[in-house]
């Protein structure tokens, strides 16, 4: 039987962060089984324009970008939303979206995705009412997520399903395992540099990703290690550039420190090549994307254990969970990790260890699997 | 200096793509009247040309390409770099042997002791093809700045390079127009980089290579600049003092040659800044050039003899009448390379300057830019309201028959693009599609499929000056002081473009950098005990011709059966009721004379 199915989100290729990469596999993802299935699918995006999209995603007619237009986006929602089979939310910020859908269109199953921080705090009136009354099926990111959802929404556990983020599929995957000539000769470093690397957003507001606890790492490794880079690579804004600078003259490491800002995609895959060890002991990912995108060109992790990260590292047997705030830890951490660099085979076993568990042909059948279900009950 | 070309191809013979590379280089000649050569690497099917015009080593030493003493690596190059004699030193010390006292020398050597890390130790405006026989790989590479350009070509496993687009379209490397160059011209005024108005010719991004692999005929393209920011400067006083250093040694440097060497005096702050402290340094020997005319309104005179009283070198001052631009522009426009509504008043002083001797000019492009001396700076602020309410409203806006309003439309765009083409756009989409007669979605889908541009949310005086700096600078006066300079044989250095003068302005606090009420005030007081007040205490007039009314009085351009469609006719009516603004009928003219 076909079916119209529509992901809605807020922002999927304007910008670049956790959420919005997960939109796009999974908008990817949806649009392939419709296109075997020969189901209906679109995604709906309200801060993105047409002319955002990534043409390898997803084709232009799949897509509907409203700029901005909160009422172009009621007004379609009114007109052709309810004709729909299955309405997935990707943020829970829609969830009115999601509640007019289900009052007009009963039969409709709506899925909401929670993915980290926006579910793990308390939520208003018509988020709680979406929740509990209208919403048929929780995608969590993470079992972290889905334990979240139930400690702190009392979501029936039997609603809520994991689906672990799988790698993008159009990353750049190495078959090498070299450091590329032109980023060693762009921060002036030397094959033989132990490289830490760190891609988060650098925002003052988000003062829980653990840079800061890498920053005094490094003054303390940089005696054991001279050799020792720490490449801190993300968008940062101007408070928090100031609270890093002071910081790292603190630590005394200007000369271990490399702030890189943003990076492109299209360079993402050199700087894991790039480095030796990733390390982000944050403690409120959701299931954190980055970590399996270094996995995925062989460059080992350290990431914290309080969070959803520990499904990114298959609970241990990818990388190492550490508890973020113990220092002391961090450094012993690294120090092992430092002391035994890995060899390109270790790096492309690592590859393919990683690949091995998120994939996309597996994320798409897990997908093509819970809609299954979900007309099976 | 100078201007280059190339072609590395397998499938040419030899002589066909030597024969090619002359022809770009005869299409170059205007850029380097001094010398010509070719070199030519069988194996690798790779020829370089190039067309010299001398500054630095002026003997036949400075004959390009030019190989390093063991023939390891060959080089063709355009530009100076400022900073060579203390690398050389470096190199010295390396063991690096010369022979010669030129600059392209230097790089060549950088390159072979330093590798790629070599591109980002070079200070100065350039663009090079270096070929490393060795390991069989050729770079082109483009200053950080965006001074110098350089364009390529990539088709069947072939890339072709040159200065110039028209260099590689007359070697019939690529014939085929860009479908959408009209769209964007008549949308900024200009073609954005990287496009042109050729198919697949696209300028290299500044302060970035292209690495090409003569084993497997591939090529990667990557930065090498890499901007680190140095520390905040917070306080005034600090700033002042620092700008002031940073000014004078960035002009020290440039002014560097061993050629004639002058400075573009316009009676604005930003070229009165750069003619006194190039005096301080060079005194009598420094040749100002100006302009003047009869329209009065335009006149600086007044404000070009206030900075010229202080100087003590030969001044040549020349007038342009209404009937020298009749007269030259169909010059000027063959001379643009790619359309563009601006660099009339480049082209002209430019000539001035090659006629009094010149080889070298500095300019005082680029302080605008930095320290906020453009309306957008202030304008900007509004967006970030105005992208507070729902879009859809302001799509009506485009009905309205004043300029001013129908911009208002492009907030419907909620795009990056579109906010600066609010800022400083021509003509909108909707206006565009019927100049044009073509669809609007195709016209939309081209001026907003741009995923390079960053997500701009602050909406304040740094998005501002982004948007100068990368767009209207880099595409718009950058490009047109290069192409209008080169035309006579005239190199424009610009020391606000210093990289360690532009790192340090950008390092300043936003508060500290800008000023609400007066533009530029950073600088101005940086330098208040040289710069007279009149020069700066006074409405801003930019470097500005009296082009509404000679182009108003110009036949052909306001020749209504010259245009095609009804729009493009009513542009030119309202442009003889002196309506509309000259750039906007210029840039219809010029599409007219590319059909």
């Amino acid at each position: 039987m076909s079916k119209k199915v529509i992901l809605f989100s807020l922002q999927t290729f304007s910008t670049t962060g956790g959420i919005q990469k997960m939109t796009r596999t999974l908008a990817y993802a949806l649009f392939h089984i419709a296109k075997q299935k020969e189901w209906d699918f679109k995604l709906w995006s309200l801060y993105d324009s047409r002319y955002d999209l990534m043409g390898q995603y997803l084709a232009p007619e799949n897509f509907v970008g409203f700029g901005r237009s909160k009422s172009g986006l009621a007004f379609k929602t009114l007109r052709t939303a309810i004709h729909a089979d299955i309405v997935v939310i990707s943020h829970i910020n829609l969830a009115l979206i999601g509640v007019v859908i289900k009052i007009l269109r009963p039969k409709c199953k709506i899925w909401l995705v929670a993915h980290g921080i926006e579910v793990w705090r308390p939520f208003n009136f018509i988020k709680r009412t979406f929740l509990e009354r209208f919403c048929n099926k929780i995608v969590c990111v993470s079992s972290f997520t889905k334990a979240q959802m139930v400690r702190l929404h009392h979501s029936d556990p039997d609603k809520c399903v994991v689906l672990n983020n799988a790698i993008d599929p159009f990353m750049h995957l190495p078959v090498e395992f070299e450091k590329p000539e032109y980023l060693l000769n762009r921060y002036s470093l030397v094959p033989e540099n132990k490289v830490i690397f760190t891609l988060t957003r650098l925002a003052s507001s988000e003062q829980y990703k653990g840079y800061e606890q890498v920053i005094k790492a490094v003054g303390r490794l940089k005696i054991k290690f001279p050799e020792i880079k720490y490449i801190l690579s993300g968008q940062y804004d101007s408070t928090e550039e100031m609270r890093i600078r002071d910081l790292i003259s603190l630590c005394g490491v200007e000369e271990q420190v490399i702030l890189t800002g943003f990076l492109t995609e299209k360079e993402l895959a050199d700087y894991f090549l790039l480095a030796d060890l990733f390390v982000l002991p944050s403690k409120k990912e959701g299931f954190g994307i980055v970590f399996i995108e270094a996995l995925a060109c062989g460059l080992p992790v350290i990431c914290g254990n309080a969070d959803g990260s520990i499904d990114a590292i298959r609970d241990g047997e990818l990388g190492t969970a550490i508890n973020a705030d113990d220092l002391d830890e961090l450094e012993k951490t690294i120090t092992t990790y430092l002391k035994k660099p890995m060899t390109a085979h270790a790096r492309q076993k690592l590859q393919s260890q990683c690949l091995l568990h998120f994939n996309e042909l597996d994320y798409m059948n897990h997908i093509l699997q819970l809609i299954n279900n979900e007309y099976a009950n | 200096m100078c201007r280059i070309a190339g072609i590395i191809s397998k499938r040419l013979k030899a002589e066909e793509t030597g024969e090619k590379v002359r022809i770009m280089c005869q299409a170059l000649q205007h850029g380097g009247p001094d010398d010509e050569g070719i070199f030519c690497d069988q194996q690798t099917g790779l020829v370089f040309g190039h067309r010299r015009l001398s500054i630095i080593d002026l003997s036949r030493n400075g004959h390009q390409p030019m190989a390093d003493a063991d023939q390891r690596a060959w080089i063709t190059f355009n530009g100076e770099i400022y900073n060579y004699i203390p690398l050389k030193q470096q190199l010295l010390a390396l063991g690096a042997k010369f022979r010669s006292e030129t600059d392209t020398e230097v790089i060549i050597q950088a390159y072979l002791h330093w590798g790629m890390a070599a591109f980002s130790k070079l200070r100065g405006i350039f663009a090079f093809a270096l070929y490393d026989i060795e390991r069989s790989l050729t770079y082109l590479v483009r200053d950080s700045s965006g001074v110098k350009p350089l364009y390529y070509h990539i088709e069947n496993g072939q890339l072709s390079f040159a200065s110039e687009v028209r260099a590689l379209k007359k070697a019939g490397i690529a014939t085929d127009a860009d479908s959408a160059w009209k769209i964007r011209f008549l949308a900024y005024g200009h073609i954005p980089e990287p496009y042109t108005t050729l198919k697949n010719v696209y300028s290299l991004p500044k302060g970035e290579f292209l690495c090409w692999n003569h084993k497997k005929d591939t090529c990667d393209i990557h930065s090498y600049h890499v901007v680190q920011r140095k520390t905040p400067v917070i306080d005034a006083e600090e700033a002042r003092e620092a700008v002031r250093s940073a000014l004078t040694i960035a002009v020290t440097r440039q002014l560097i040659a061993d050629a004639p060497i002058g400075v573009f005096l316009s009676g604005g702050i930003d070229s009165s800044l750069i003619t006194l402290l190039a005096n301080q340094q060079k005194h009598a020997c420094l040749k100002t050039i100006s302009i003047y005319f009869n329209e009065k309104a335009y006149d600086e005179r007044m404000y070009q003899n206030l900075i010229l009283k202080e100087i003590e070198g030969e001044k040549f001052a020349h007038l342009v009448r209404q009937k020298d631009f009749e007269e030259f522009l169909p010059r000027i426009i063959e001379n643009m390379d790619i359309p563009t509504t601006d660099g009339i008043n480049t082209w002209f002083i430019s000539k001035y300057a090659h006629e009094d001797g010149l080889k070298a000019v500095l300019s005082g492009v680029g302080a605008d830019e930095l320290f906020g001396g453009y309306p957008s700076f202030s304008r900007i602020k509004h967006l970030k309201t105005l992208h507070g309410f729902e879009p859809m409203i302001f799509r009506a806006a485009k009905y309205f028959t004043s300029d001013r309003f129908k911009k208002v439309s492009f907030l419907a765009y909620n795009h990056p693009t579109a906010d600066y083409l609010l800022l400083r756009g021509h003509y909108i989409p909707s206006d565009i599609a019927k100049i044009l007669d073509t669809d609007l979605n195709y016209v939309e889908d081209i001026l907003f499929s741009n995923k390079q541009l960053p997500y701009i949310s602050n909406y304040n005086e740094e998005d501002a000056a982004w948007f100068e700096t990368n767009l209207y600078m880099q595409n718009q006066l950058l490009r047109d002081t290069d192409v209008m300079g080169m035309s006579h044989g005239l190199e424009v250095r610009v020391p606000f473009l210093d990289e360690d003068f532009k790192r340090l302005a950008e390092s300043i606090t936003l508060d500290v950098r800008f000023d609400d009420r007066q533009p530029k005030k950073l600088l101005i007081d940086s330098f208040a005990d040289i710069l007279p007040r009149a020069i700066w205490d006074r409405s801003k007039m930019g470097f500005t011709f009296p082009l509404q009314q000679w182009m108003r009085e110009n036949a052909e351009i306001n020749d209504e059966s010259l245009y095609q469609g009804k729009m493009a006719q009513s542009i030119v009516r309202n442009f003889k009721k002196n309506t509309m603004h000259w750039s906007k009928v210029f840039a219809l003219y010029q599409i007219r004379m590319h059909e």
